[in-house]
């Protein structure tokens, strides 16, 4: 069980698109990357991994207190604060598929 | 899977994603105020046994979404959801010569217990928290009142209130974009209408989608469109919030590439309530409650500018009705 609250971990509040699913992560590791957390936070979340083809959808994590999307290879230590709050944008496509 | 004589084609697991199931449940039970904005307790998906053969095999399911301290809500669905998977599988049962093409089939559906997942220790701690959504109190029948009905309205329905100008401006951006899609946010409040428990949508205006990439047959969105979007929501501070998005299909051009006689088009089955897979992907990424709705604005040859309107019915997208408001509305 991690704890909350460690030097390791952080907690963090993301949401999708809409602001209309919001979570909170209590223990999101310091050392891991923005890409690795939105990997992981995307099935728990309910949102989808792919695009109507199967292809990967691709998301962009905002973080609302710089108002700057986040690279994925950004380590969380270095970019984030706890508590901060982060929603999670994907690129995707409307049409005729 | 079985022929039309009764022999067994073969079993196959079914690949479904059950989070639009789970949200139109999840609104069902909102409407009827049996669950709270934010009191779920987690989903599971059960099967319903055949009362004839019973157990494996189901004559549906149901989606149950547990709550704290109360007793569990579930609504039942019926086989037929199963019905395109089946015509999927029985087309590669037709390239795989198990099935001869236009043959007739029948399927059953079967249901085995899930292994159970490993418990997840070292992963991440992630729960749901309560949204920001706010829901306003108002009358519905007020609102009724003021309002012009745009396609059959089935009273099972989220009744969805769409303020004209929202379509005059997606109008006039459909004929300057011609040729290419466009579209924008719709955003808006849900209210709750204490007399009947309802709940209900107004989209109040659209935000033009801007950092897009459009072309005749897609319209990308981009991680920059929404933080335009989520900017201009708050510069505009009236607590309205996302529900959904409304984007042009340029049939005129599609038509035209394909060199379409204007007798085809008008019986086209792309020129009105047409919501492609792709369209469905936005709402699943970007929209995913059961309260938020597709408007497509359809740009044909043979007619003015036309909408049509999409919502979550029983997990997937289908054309539905809706209602205009004039100018002026309040919701009150």
């Amino acid at each position: 069980m991690g704890k909350t609250g460690t030097a390791a971990e952080i907690e963090l509040e993301i949401s999708d698109v809409s602001g209309q699913k919001v979570f909170s992560v209590a223990n999101a590791p310091v050392a891991n990357t923005v890409g690795e957390l939105i990997q992981e936070v995307l099935g728990k979340m309910g949102l989808p991994r792919q695009d109507s083809g199967g292809a990967p959808l691709s998301y962009q994590a905002r973080l609302e207190r710089e108002g700057r999307h986040l690279h994925a290879s950004e380590r969380i230590g270095d970019a984030l604060e706890s508590r901060d709050r982060l929603t999670l944008q994907p690129n995707i496509d409307a049409g005729l598929a | 899977m079985f022929a039309e004589n009764g022999t067994e084609l073969g079993t196959v697991a079914v690949k479904r994603d059950w989070e639009p199931l789970y949200e139109f449940t999840r609104l069902h039970f909102l409407r009827r105020g049996e669950l709270a904005l934010d009191g779920d307790g987690g989903a599971s998906v059960l099967p319903v046994w055949d009362g004839s053969v019973g157990e494996p095999y189901c004559r549906g399911y149901r989606m149950e979404i547990a709550q704290p301290g109360r007793r569990p809500v579930a609504l039942e669905f019926p086989n037929r959801h199963f019905r395109d998977f089946a015509r999927t599988v029985a087309s590669a049962f037709v390239e795989e010569r198990r099935l001869a093409e236009g043959e007739r089939f029948t399927y059953l559906v079967v249901a085995q217990q899930a292994p159970l997942e490993p418990r997840d220790d070292g992963g991440l701690q992630i729960k749901s928290i309560a949204s920001r959504t706010l829901i306003r109190e108002g009358s519905l029948d007020g609102f009724l009142a003021r309002a012009t009905t745009h396609d059959a309205i089935d009273q099972g329905n989220l009744p969805v209130f769409v303020a004209a100008e929202v379509l005059e401006q997606a109008r006039s951006q459909t004929r300057c974009q011609e040729g290419t899609e466009t579209g924008g946010i719709l955003i808006g409040s849900l209210w709750h209408d204490a007399r009947s428990c309802e709940i209900f949508a107004e989209i109040t205006a659209q935000i033009p989608a801007e950092h897009t990439a459009g072309t005749a047959v897609k319209l990308t969105f981009t991680p920059q469109t929404w933080a335009a979007a989520d900017a201009a929501l708050r510069l505009r501070g009236r607590g309205e919030t996302y529900l959904g998005y409304w984007h042009s299909h340029p049939v005129r051009a599609w038509c035209k590439a394909k060199n379409c006689t204007l007798e085809s088009q008008r019986v086209c089955r792309l020129a009105r309530d047409f919501f492609s897979a792709d369209d469905e992907a936005v709402m699943r990424a970007a929209f995913p409650r059961a309260w938020c709705v597709g408007i497509v604005a359809n740009d044909t040859a043979f007619a003015d500018v036309t909408f049509s309107m999409f919502g979550n019915l029983e997990g997937t997208m289908q054309a539905r009705g809706f209602y205009i408001l004039g100018e002026g509305s309040n919701g009150t």
